[in-house]
């Protein structure tokens, strides 16, 4: 036993010797006030890492806007039938011709430096949004406002070209005048009935005179410590470099109420089923989405306590109608693969239910959706197989491309497989390493067949899903569609008097897009959270934004 | 010795050149274009598109993009991400988690790999070497991904939601060195298996050299001969395999950051990967080479301590 004993002497010695090391060198982590009661902890809210410093202007990501919406109260907001409801305005009119509006303010709201808001809270910071060199992730929104040309001038040449996009003509939008303190107008560049319903987006939010840097752009401070009007202000400023959560309190001088909780902690993570881990344990409170693995055990786990609503999302398979692949470009063939689509076992299986199947072109969550419009998106693969064969489609081959970093990997081989027993054709996966590599290709009108593409609106308007995807020219109009009738339709629905007329214009393009099919719509595109027994009243808006005041303790 | 440790550090400076280089060139070299890519699933709108080439330099070539970047590091400059923040402030408190993370993984490598090792090896052919045998073979065959979520939810969400035990945090650094035990263990865990194996065979070979028969048969007693003669000698390769090993868990903690929530270097270094942030990116590779050439110089120098006939000249 000689042996065992030595050997525990020296295993012994090099444990010592680790272990001392270990005090040196391991700890340092700092202690927190861990596991206080109940009524002091925060409401802890999972999301993930902001894009950007927290500038309503700057900000584009789900993540960000969820923030802010804590912050911030805009001009308006939407109701559980998405109708647009007046927060901030008083009123939002428009002229004869949906062309000039005029928007008045409800008083009372202050930002929480005590600044009145004021028709110039806006103006300013619209202006400083759409400025070319502030580079700001909104600007964009403001192109529906006159004079943008002049504030945020196209490069001549194209991305790709040498020259530099000219000095802005002006520094602010033509088309934005304060008349008083509660008074403002905006004219558009051209008639747009729709105009109300973009501006419950975060860019559209007001800014106070301290955020400006007196040269038209934004200061870096206000970024990490933002002064809203809402009914939450920032406890301590927030380093997108390096914090990992972001805390508020209260406001209590909010004009609409106080909010139920007094104090919130958006926790920034990596990973949604660790957040899930979290919740679980009690260490979260609330998710606006769960990890799909954890869905099945998230509906038993947490009851009524689980939320499952449509999202704005919408999956599609875009086809390449100009330069592609012969059957991409016959309509009648691509109406046969979207029927031979299966699209329900694919959501239930491949996506774990996470998504629903797609019948029409813009989302559920809009005002103008209608169900089972696309009627080439039901599953049929007789009909489909009848339609290839009585168009010529013969054995192909179809080439279907996606992004492999996005998770599509798995869809669309199930939907080669659709196309390969219902269709009897040759299918290819391509497969490109990234979503921005897809794109180059796609504006080369460099891919072949199919593609996956998705949008997910701007805002909630049935134009926002017609548009940029269709329209001559669109800014996402990756399948190079091109319809004079379609591009009418929509201008004639901008110049609507009203926003049910205009609706029920959209949709009259929307009929074209059923018959084109220039893409088929397969999937929409859910929100899957859920929330801790400490909290009650949690809603989600379409914007997946979480309703914060007027989430409530369970006491 | 003194001339040995400059001589090293003077080499240092070209390899550092070199791999930036390299490092730049691979990630300039990744299909997609950086602005595409902050859109994420929208497009970016040309306008902000432009401006942000413009501010950015990405129309430069490759070479004065490199230069621009290189030039900016000897000054202290280590430029800025796409969003506007210093590179610098950017790794001021990542290194800190992911140096904790690393040290501590290396430290229950160390305690793991080494003691189970050397039972092993001292009860060579029993039950108990083939139990560690069968032991390292599992920790090589379960991937880090699979046994960072089992471990999170059992120690993590079962210990404290079952048993009313909140001892192991599931995510995060709030509980201090607490929130590095289990992802440490978990990054360790092939390493462990590794080093498991090196001690074993290594000192099973020493203890059947010739020098230690010698000492046995002079009448030494067990425990000197295997402190002594055995144990220090067999330590060089294991020593050499740590000291590399810090690198590789500072590089590959890529995974076990993102399940555990560690706001550390590998998360950004993955991030920035994908949005092609060649600033960040550069300057990531750039101190994990120093962390590993000073690693790797440490253990040369180590070498003397255990073994008084090694030299530098």
């Amino acid at each position: 036993m000689r042996v065992t004993k030595g050997a525990r002497i020296v295993a012994g010695t090099a444990l010592l010797a680790v272990a001392v090391a270990a005090c040196g060198g391991g700890g340092g982590g700092t202690a927190t006030n861990e596991g206080g009661g109940s009524s002091t902890q925060p409401v802890r809210v999972d999301i993930a890492k902001p894009q950007h410093e927290l500038s309503p202007t700057n900000t584009n990501d789900t993540s960000g806007a969820e923030v802010l919406n804590a912050l911030f109260v805009g001009l308006v907001d939407y109701d559980k039938d998405k109708n647009v409801i007046l927060r901030g305005a008083e009123s939002i009119e428009p002229d004869a011709e949906s062309k000039v509006w005029t928007i008045k303010l409800k008083d009372g709201y202050k930002f929480h430096n005590g600044e009145a808001v004021t028709a110039k809270s806006y103006v300013d910071a619209w202006n400083a949004a759409a400025y070319g060199p502030n580079a700001q992730e909104g600007g964009h929104f403001f192109n529906a406002v006159e004079g943008y040309a002049d504030v945020a001038p196209v490069d001549p040449d194209g991305e790709e070209g040498p020259q530099k996009a000219p000095e802005p003509k002006a520094k602010t939008l033509a088309g934005l005048k304060v008349v008083d303190d509660k008074t403002f107008t905006v004219t558009l560049a051209r008639p747009y009935s729709g105009f109300k319903t973009m501006l419950g987006y975060t860019t559209f939010m007001p800014m106070p005179s301290v955020a400006f840097d007196g040269n038209g752009g934004i200061k870096k401070e206000f970024g990490e410590n933002p002064i809203g009007n809402g009914p939450f202000k920032m406890a301590k400023p927030f380093k997108l470099a390096t914090d990992t959560t972001i805390s508020m309190v209260r406001y209590d001088e909010f004009v609409e109420g106080k909010a139920k909780i007094d104090s919130v902690e958006f926790k920034i993570s990596s990973d949604k089923g660790t957040s899930w881990n979290e919740l679980r344990a009690g260490n979260l409170d609330i998710m606006d989405q769960l990890p799909p693995e954890a869905i099945a055990t998230a509906k038993q786990e947490l009851g009524d306590r689980y939320i499952e609503q449509p999202s704005s999302g919408v999956g599609y398979l875009g086809f390449n109608t100009k330069n592609g692949e012969e059957w991409a470009k016959n309509v009648e063939l691509r109406k046969a693969v979207s029927m031979a689509i299966d699209r329900k076992t694919i959501t239930e299986q491949v996506f774990s239910g996470t998504r629903v199947p797609a019948d029409d072109f813009v989302s559920p969550i809009v005002a103008g959706y209608r169900k089972g419009a696309c009627t080439a998106c039901v599953y049929d693969p007789a009909k489909a197989k009848e339609l290839w064969e009585k168009n010529g489609g013969g054995k192909g081959p179809i080439s279907l491309s996606y992004n492999g970093d996005g998770g599509h990997k798995e869809w669309i081989e199930a939907t080669a497989n659709n196309l390969r027993q219902n269709l009897g054709v040759e299918v290819k996966v391509d497969s490109f390493e990234s979503f921005a590599s897809i794109l180059d290709e796609l504006d080369k009108g460099k891919v072949a067949g199919a593609f996956r593409m998705a949008w997910i609106m701007d805002y909630p308007s049935i134009e926002n899903y017609l548009r940029p995807i269709f329209g001559t020219g669109g800014s996402s109009n990756h399948g190079r569609y091109s319809n004079k009738d379609f591009d009418a339709l929509l201008e004639k629905g901008d110049s609507a008097k009203s926003d049910e007329e205009g609706v029920k214009i959209y949709q009259q393009a929307g009929d074209m897009l059923v018959k084109d099919m220039p893409y088929i719509p397969v999937y929409f595109y859910q929100t899957n959270g859920g929330y801790s027994q400490r909290v009650k009243n949690v809603t989600i808006d379409p914007f997946e934004r979480i309703d914060l005041a007027k989430v409530e303790r369970v006491s | 010795m003194g001339r040995y440790v400059i001589r090293r550090l003077l080499q240092a400076i070209p390899v550092l050149l070199g791999s930036t280089f390299l490092i730049f060139c691979t990630v300039y070299a990744l299909p997609g274009d950086p602005v595409t890519i902050l859109g994420g699933e929208r497009r970016i709108d040309p306008v902000l598109a432009a401006q942000l080439r413009e501010q950015y330099g990405l129309n430069d070539p490759l070479i004065v993009q490199y230069w621009n970047y290189i030039s900016g590091v000897f000054v202290g400059d280590f430029g800025e991400t796409f969003q506007g923040v210093q590179v610098a402030d950017l790794f001021a408190g990542k290194f800190e988690v992911t140096i904790q993370l690393a040290v501590t993984a290396l430290i229950i490598e160390a305690i793991v790999g080494l003691g189970l090792g050397l039972y092993a090896a001292l009860r060579r052919g029993r039950w108990q070497d083939h139990a560690v045998l069968a032991l390292t073979l599992l920790l090589v065959s379960v991937p880090t991904l699979v046994s960072g979520f089992v471990l999170q939810l059992v120690l993590g969400v079962k210990l404290k939601t079952e048993l009313g035990i909140d001892f192991f945090p599931i995510s995060g650094t709030e509980a201090g060195w607490r929130s590095f035990l289990v992802p440490g263990f978990v990054l360790a865990g092939t390493s462990i298996a590794y080093l498991m194996r090196l001690t074993r065979t290594s000192l099973m070979e020493t203890l059947r050299a010739d020098y230690i028969r010698t000492a046995v048969a002079k009448g030494m007693p067990r425990s000197r001969v295997l402190g002594r003669h055995a144990l220090r000698n067999s330590l060089i390769p294991l020593v050499t395999y740590l000291g590399a090993d810090l690198g590789t868990l500072m590089g590959g903690a890529v995974i076990t950051e993102a399940i555990f929530n560690l706001n550390g270097i590998g998360q950004q270094l993955f991030q920035s990967v994908a949005r092609r942030e060649n600033a960040v990116v550069v300057g990531v590779v750039t101190v994990l080479v120093l962390v590993y050439l000073l690693a790797n110089l440490i253990v040369d120098l180590l070498y003397a301590v255990l073994d008084p006939r090694i030299r530098y000249e």
